[in-house]
């Protein structure tokens, strides 16, 4: 049988599914916590560090994933206060800056307000999100693909650089890939990168709207939770 | 030896081994860690122990190669006793003079001791030695007593009577109690309180728990651990088996990198003394309690000093942290409640359950206490291990122990704590060595290094070193700790190259902020320290770098340029011959002249003059 836990998530009392983390269920009950690494049956490694949320405990706040964070009995997390929200921005802003040729991620940096880009744009093929990975690994088991080296150089490849024969070539990788959805007016030319901003109907879900869940389109095109 | 079956047979073999050594009338003692090595301490005891055999003096004089003595800037160095006549720079051609003279007629060779560099005059014990004076040699001390690869040393000088204590009717509880009442705090960095971790760990479910010890120390210029460990390991091991007693573990593990091939070796040979003895293994000295260890070898990752990378890389995985909303103690190794401490705070263990908690209280600060071990390197005169109790100044440290800078040049700022601490300027020498204190300075103790710098040393280019270090060393698996210490290094490349702009000190805050708030695991947490420690005290670099495009201590290369003072050189030649580039030109007995073009900023031409005639700007 369920059982089931109370935890205080901006103010509101949830009932929340014990054993669920805060991210599944602030997405359940409509809050809104922008997120990139997570995927809905996969498990979570806290890798884009964008559902960053405030966890209360006897008084003072933590920064901390929501995605690996299980909800407790009583637990009280802020997920939108002017810290995290600030903190998001400038991680939205690094995350736009290395790969702006994805619409999930313009989307994403739009969602977390980041109106200007204050490093110079880099336009890499990806972003270490690790969804590809975890699919292959978790929901195929065909450990197909996986990290390879450590720091900068680190990429995602098969083993040993080849493609072996149990990858059954079932493109469910290519499906999960935040990079795969190209912006609107299609691929930037490499030096010409720049942050698009011009869908109305995100920039006023991100100023008017900032914490709550309103359906955004951004979550269709790369499997948002709330779709799921 | 046969397998111990009791403590009553423990301090039976004690007494057995002090009684066969009754017949020794001298000790000598040379450093065999690594620094000493390298300097050839192996070929000078080798000699020495040849001329002994060759004298007859094999039962009447004991040769020791010991683990660190701690003054590596002198070394090889050796210890003879009863007299405490302390010898450096020593080489196999000595052995004889040694053995014939010192040994045999008991006379000093005064080439060999230390010259005292303030009064010049010679030295003829460690106690004199200004280096020593200052230091409290609690456990490095202890180095010097004993032969890491023998555990009848070891247990001659009075080892593993903890492990008889705590096996003989000192209950878990009151080992946690002590180790909680003598305030000891975690020496690996953090300085999380090692008494509330171990009840921590006792307190949490399951039957199968483990003990660790991380002696994955990679910090750039620090060696605590690794003498500890090679110097002593049965110290650390009895600290293991106290604490495992303590939380109810069986199994314990160390971690030791690669990259320290003696320590390995040492700790191996310990754990399998031990095992020979029944110290480690089923029913330990006839008690219920049982435990046995084995060493895990570390690839050479950095990160794999963070404990949830420790745990992945002993299990067989990839080297990276995980989250860790739930702690360690409770969700560790193998998902198993587990506690991991640092090689330090192990080796403290044995004398807070042997000597009770006061005594190791009774030194330190408030919030810190005991003492800790500190590898000073730099531009200092005295390099080498010390060893202080916590709240003594860092000027005490830099000045009195490591005797200042070198060629008396003036220091500038000191670095602790390694890649995740911070740089203090000399106006905050008074702070003390202090957890809490460093760590509102914006450094930390953290391992323990100390590294010096003086005004030869840009502070920008430091934060860039460190940043390149880290960015070398991050797992990559978040991003603000792949990106974020990337850009920040970005900018900071920027900033020494000479493109920086006034705005991009804002952004390096905010910048180092973030990441410092929102990294997933210690090494990004704590990897814009040297950014924000160098912000914060030596701002007027940045400026002077951003706004002037100079750098003040003429070290950014694409900042300087180099030109010889016509009024001070004359011409001798010695730079134009040693320039790789073929810049210099110029006739012999005239001012010569740098090819601004040509020059590659080495400083060759420099470090050659002997006439200070070759200026930076």
């Amino acid at each position: 049988m369920q059982q089931y836990v109370n935890v205080n998530i901006d103010g509101a009392i949830i009932r929340a599914v014990k054993g669920t983390s805060v991210l599944d269920t602030a997405i359940e009950y409509g809050i809104c916590i922008p997120h990139l690494c997570h995927v809905p049956n996969l498990s979570d490694i806290g890798a884009c560090r964008l559902c960053i949320v405030e966890h209360v405990v006897n008084g003072r706040s933590k920064v901390t994933t929501s995605c690996t964070l299980n909800v407790e009995e009583d637990m009280v997390i802020l997920t939108s206060t002017d810290k995290i929200r600030k903190l998001r921005h400038n991680l939205a802003e690094l995350l736009v800056a290395q790969a702006p040729n994805s619409r999930a991620i313009q989307d994403i940096a739009v969602r977390c307000g980041v109106t200007d880009v204050r490093y110079p744009f880099r336009n890499e093929d990806c972003v270490l999100c690790g969804r590809c990975v975890r699919t292959c690994t978790e929901i195929w088991k065909a450990r197909a693909i996986g990290f390879v080296g450590r720091g900068k150089d680190r990429h995602v490849d098969h083993p040993f650089g080849t493609r072996p024969d149990f990858c059954k070539q079932c493109d469910n990788c290519i499906q999960l890939c935040p990079m795969t959805i190209t912006p609107c007016n299609g691929p930037m030319k490499l030096g010409e990168e720049r942050l698009c901003g011009q869908c109305e109907s995100q920039l006023i879900i991100s100023e008017q709207a900032p914490g709550g869940c309103v359906w955004c389109e951004l979550g269709e095109g790369f499997a948002c939770g709330r779709y799921a | 030896m046969s397998r111990l079956n009791s403590h009553r047979e423990l301090e039976h073999l004690r007494e057995q081994i002090r009684t066969q050594r009754q017949s020794i009338t001298t000790t000598i003692m040379i450093c065999g860690g690594t620094g000493c090595q390298a300097s050839r301490s192996q070929d000078v005891a080798d000699s020495i122990r040849e001329e002994l055999s060759r004298q007859g003096l094999d039962s009447s004089v004991r040769l020791c190669v010991t683990g660190c003595h701690g003054f590596c800037e002198q070394g090889p160095v050796m210890v003879i006793e009863p007299e405490n006549l302390f010898y450096c720079h020593i080489s196999p051609e000595d052995a004889f003079e040694i053995v014939h003279l010192t040994i045999m007629k008991g006379e000093v060779i005064e080439r060999l001791l230390y010259t005292d560099p303030v009064s010049g005059q010679k030295v003829k014990t460690e106690a004199e030695i200004p280096f020593y004076q200052s230091q409290d040699r609690h456990i490095l001390s202890q180095n010097r007593e004993v032969d890491p690869c023998s555990i009848e040393d070891y247990i001659a000088a009075g080892g593993y009577s903890s492990l008889i204590k705590v096996t003989n009717g000192f209950a878990p509880d009151e080992i946690i109690a002590d180790i909680k009442a003598s305030g000891l705090r975690g020496r690996g960095g953090g300085g999380f309180p090692t008494g509330r971790k171990w009840n921590e760990c006792k307190e949490a479910l399951g039957d199968e728990k483990y003990v660790i010890c991380n002696a994955d120390e990679g910090d750039p210029g620090a060696y605590m651990d690794r003498c500890v460990l090679e110097g002593n390991p049965h110290l650390v091991l009895e600290g293991m088996m106290v604490g495992a007693r303590a939380v109810g573990a069986q199994k314990g593990y160390i971690y030791v990198r690669n990259e320290y091939p003696l320590a390995v070796k040492h700790s191996r040979i310990a754990v399998d003394q031990a095992r020979e003895l029944g110290l480690l293994g089923d029913n330990i000295l006839g008690s219920s309690f049982s435990f046995d260890v084995d060493i895990a070898r570390g690839g050479g990752a950095f990160v794999c000093g963070e404990s949830t990378a420790l745990m992945a890389s002993i299990e067989g995985k990839v080297g990276e942290p995980r989250a860790k909303d739930v702690h360690t103690v409770v969700d560790g190794l193998f998902h198993k409640p587990t506690v991991l401490n640092n090689v330090e705070t192990w080796a403290n263990v044995p004398s807070i359950i042997l000597n009770g908690a006061s005594s190791f209280a009774s030194k330190g600060t408030e919030g810190s206490k005991g003492t800790k071990i500190l590898a000073l390197t730099g531009r200092i005169k005295n390099t080498g291990l010390v060893e202080v109790a916590m709240g003594t100044s860092i000027r005490e440290v830099v000045f009195d122990i490591g005797g200042g800078g070198v060629n008396g040049n003036s220091i500038k700022a000191v670095q602790t704590g390694g890649p995740s601490g911070g740089c203090l300027p000399v106006e905050k020498f008074d702070l003390p060595v202090d957890f809490d204190v460093l760590s509102e300075a914006g450094s930390m103790i953290g391992s323990g290094g100390m590294v010096v710098m003086d005004e030869a040393s840009c502070m920008v280019d430091v934060a860039k070193y460190f940043l390149t270090f880290l960015q070398d060393e991050s797992c990559g698996k978040c991003l603000p700790c792949r990106v974020g210490i990337d850009r920040m290094l970005e900018i900071i490349t920027d900033i020494t190259e000479g493109r920086g702009t006034s705005g991009q000190i804002d952004l390096l805050e905010e910048l180092a902020d973030t990441v410092s708030q929102t990294a997933m695991c210690g090494l990004g947490k704590t990897a814009p320290n040297p950014v924000l420690s160098t912000l914060r005290y030596f701002i007027s670099e940045y400026e002077a770098h951003i706004n002037e495009k100079k750098c003040p201590s003429g070290v950014c290369k694409a900042l300087i340029t180099y030109s010889i003072d016509p009024e001070k050189c004359t011409g001798c030649g010695v730079c134009l011959t040693g320039c790789v580039h073929q810049a210099i030109t110029g006739e012999k007995k005239e001012a010569h002249v740098i090819d601004v073009q040509l020059c590659q900023k080495c400083g060759i031409c420099r470090s050659d003059c002997k006439f200070d005639a070759i200026q930076v700007i």
